[in-house]
């Protein structure tokens, strides 16, 4: 699934960013990186998101949002 | 002879660096710009014992690379000037972050100190940090400072100047395992084997914090070899080497090798997440308690970025701000007027008294002192409403309007991205549009500048003062608010128009760091305002008074030479001449064509104009704004009038310092005169639009 669909409060684990590099780029200076915990705090109704990882808060814009790929983190959750 | 040293201020945004060197500068700034959108850097110098200390203030930053024009000039400045040593500041509260650029500048090679900022914000949650293990780890010094609190200062510039000759440390002391190690370290726990995890570890790791995997460490050393065969021996080889195989742009162009037989492929990414790799584990050994939430922040967020409340709260809390500007900047004016009304009259006086002719007398009273201190009189709305700005900025509550306007931004296929430049234009246009350099669509970047000036700045708050004072009594606020919002619709209309729907490059979606809420630091602010208030009285120093004499020389001479009578002056003639075209504004009245154009000088000099012209000099009290309504309402100038030139004001042709900046930024004269022209259209457009509409209804 990506970022777009995760549930408000829960943390998920980046599987993969599906975007150019200068945005990648910017992710990963920003601590979004492949592998790394996310969690997601919050959504507005045009579809960005703010999320916790690594400690900081970032608000991601919808166009990124739809690009990054996350699983759910603890499988046993997952109904 | 005390020594010079140099050093540079590195961090990344929000992380307290801007707090911590005024802390030890001070007001002392070549150059000043809004916290958080550094784009040019800061200097400032003292002393301290044996060494005067010059410290450099740079942009704001996340990471070393070449994709941002920030990141671009902090990497230049640092591998090319002189700067002896880098104070790396870090938010403790938000280490792994941090680090990551922490990791970049050791790399660089020069010497780096790290600053550990905000460490009573970790305190208060709970979390310690193992002070002895980091700088181990890191092979750095770390001092923990506060630059609230102004503690630790000293210590920070004794490490400084202790550290400027060290090129690496040989502290380092770290039993860094490569990812893969890792893994079969933890299976093999227990087993007596002694084998190191990475063929690199004994001898690299005396030497470098950052130790790659055996992959990369390899091609690491071919690279080297294959620059000393090339080039000899060059600075920072290992740094050259890594960027080489990051394939960067510029490295790339510097030291131009067949890079074919070794790197295949870009590294970066592998070198960003083993840089992670390694952040981790510093983190897992130096963090205590690292769980621990800023619940605080988070409550907050929930109220402040709610998806139905977020817009409200905006468009509320600026309302409060122009209250706040209007209400308690009107109660320090008072006190201001009578300050520059003796002033005025103690002038008249010497003049008088020394016989002065009337001809220096009318250039003086009438023209200097009516247009400059007209403009004075609004210093106490500035200063209101900078205070209000500069603590909605240093709050952290700026980056989530980008976020809460972001959904409407999105509706007309823009970004909230887009959005920061333009609030920024809220104190001036000028820094707002420089900071359009962050967009790296040239397409987008046009956009913006050409919008950015319908915010409404801060020049043209007096305007407003005055005429909605003057013609609308109580519901003064509610008309000055609504020249806000104009201005915003305008810019977002715009720009909604001009977008490209089609486009979907995302280079420009929304992607900010909301930092933690803080109470604002008394300090910053002020030594924000204060340079914001230095900046007003300069202008009405130099461009205004200018502009003053100038206006006073046109409505003092006419094709007859002096005349008493305005209306034979050379203004009267050039605004009689335009004034028909203005009619539909409802803005016919040769006066106003003058004072509209002598406020392309900038914008305060509409109001400093309408003084000189209707000679007022206590335009901005009760009996000044009597007298001129009474004036204006004989030529038939009422309250739409007013309206309608306030909507002009807000977005006919900017100011010359804007055009300038215009020019500078879009390198294109062609660009630049379009931008004029269309401003100046839409101005006609609106303020049109307002007085006949407004006509009709108020006829019915």
């Amino acid at each position: 699934m990506t970022l777009l669909g995760g549930k408000i409060g829960e943390t998920y684990k980046v599987q993969s960013l599906n975007l150019d590099i200068a945005v990648r780029r910017r992710l990963e200076a920003l601590g979004l990186t492949e592998g790394t915990d996310i969690t997601i705090l919050n959504r507005n109704r045009g579809g960005a998101v703010i999320v916790m990882v690594r400690g900081s808060r970032l608000a991601v814009g919808k166009r990124i949002a739809e690009k990054i790929l996350i699983l759910a983190k603890n499988h046993k959750g997952e109904k | 002879m005390k020594k010079e040293l140099q050093v540079g201020f590195v961090g990344n945004p929000n992380c307290g660096k801007t707090t911590l060197f005024n802390a030890y500068t001070g007001a002392n700034l070549k150059v000043a710009n809004w916290p958080g959108v550094t784009v040019e850097k800061k200097e400032g110098a003292f002393k301290y014992h044996d060494y005067i200390f010059k410290l450099v203030d740079l942009p704001g930053i996340y990471s070393l690379t070449s994709y941002t024009m920030e990141e671009r000039l902090t990497r230049e400045y640092i591998m090319d000037s002189k700067v002896d040593v880098i104070v790396n500041v870090v938010d403790a509260s938000c280490l792994e972050r941090n680090l990551y650029l922490t990791l970049q500048l050791i790399e660089l090679g020069k010497p780096v100190v790290l600053a550990l900022n905000m460490m009573d914000i970790v305190e208060e949650r709970g979390m310690e940090i193992d002070l002895h293990r980091l700088p181990e780890m890191l092979g750095i010094p770390v001092i923990p400072v506060s630059a609230r609190r102004k503690t630790g200062l000293d210590i920070l510039m004794h490490t400084v100047a202790h550290h400027k000759d060290r090129k690496s440390d040989n502290n380092l002391e770290h039993h860094h395992v490569a990812k893969a190690g890792k893994q079969q370290a933890a299976n093999s726990r227990g087993d007596s084997s002694n084998q190191p995890a990475t063929r690199h570890r004994h001898e690299h790791h005396k030497e470098y914090t950052m130790v790659y995997s055996d992959s990369i460490e390899d091609k690491i050393d071919e690279l080297s070899i294959l620059l000393i065969k090339k080039y000899g021996k060059i600075d920072r080889l290992r740094w050259h080497a890594i960027k080489l195989m990051e394939m960067d742009p510029s490295v790339m162009a510097k030291y131009p090798l067949d890079l074919s037989k070794v790197v295949k492929h870009s590294y970066e990414g592998e070198i960003t997440n083993q840089k992670y790799d390694f952040i981790e584990e510093i983190i897992e050994e130096v963090l205590v308690n690292k769980e621990k939430k800023a619940a605080s922040t988070d409550r907050i967020d929930r109220i402040l970025t709610n998806r139905y409340l977020g817009l409200p709260i905006f468009l509320g809390i600026m309302a409060l701000v122009f209250f706040f500007t209007f209400k308690i900047g009107d109660w320090i004016k008072e006190y201001f007027q009578v300050l520059i009304d003796a002033f005025s009259s103690g002038v008249l006086y010497l003049l008088n008294s020394m016989n002065a002719g009337s001809f220096a007398t009318s250039l003086i009273v009438d023209g200097i002192i009516a247009g400059v201190g007209t403009i004075l009189t609004f210093l106490p709305n500035i200063f209101i409403l900078f205070l209000a700005l500069a603590f909605l900025e240093d709050s952290g509550y700026m980056a989530r309007v980008a976020y809460v306007m972001d959904s409407i931004m999105g509706k007309l296929g823009l970004s909230g991205r887009a959005f920061i430049p333009m609030l920024l234009g809220f104190g001036c246009t000028v820094p707002a549009i420089m900071a359009s350099r962050s967009l790296e669509n040239m397409k987008d970047r046009r956009k913006t500048i050409l919008i950015t000036p319908f915010m409404s700045c801060s020049a043209r708050l007096p305007i407003y003062v005055l005429f909605s004072q003057m013609f609308f009594g109580n519901n003064a606020v509610y008309v000055a608010y609504s020249m806000y919002l104009i201005g915003i619709a305008v810019a977002i209309l715009v720009a909604f128009v001009m977008s490209d729907r089609s486009d979907n490059t995302i280079g420009n979606a929304l992607l900010i760091e909301l930092p933690e809420y803080k109470s604002p630091n008394a300090r910053t602010i002020f030594i924000y305002v204060w340079e914001k208030v230095k900046e007003y009285l300069t202008k009405a120093g130099t461009t205004i008074f200018a502009a003053s004499v100038v206006v006073w020389f046109i409505l003092n001479f006419g094709p007859e030479g002096m005349v008493s009578d305005m209306s034979l002056s050379y203004g009267a003639v050039i605004g009689k001449a335009i004034a028909p075209v203005l009619k539909p504004a409802g803005l016919g009245m040769w006066q106003v064509v003058v004072a509209l154009i002598s406020g392309i000088a900038a914008k305060e000099v509409v109001v400093s104009s309408f003084s000189v012209l209707f000679q007022i000099s206590n335009i901005n009290s009760p009996q000044g704004m009597s007298s001129l309504a009474q004036v204006l309402a004989q030529y038939g100038f009422g309250a739409l009038n007013a309206y309608a030139l306030m909507v002009f004001c807000l977005l006919y042709i900017p100011c010359v310092a804007t055009i300038g900046v215009i020019q500078r930024e879009m390198r294109s004269a062609k660009w630049t005169l379009f931008t004029v022209l269309f401003q100046l259209g839409i101005a006609m457009l609106l303020a049109t639009l307002v007085y006949q509409i407004g006509s009709l209804i108020l006829r019915v």
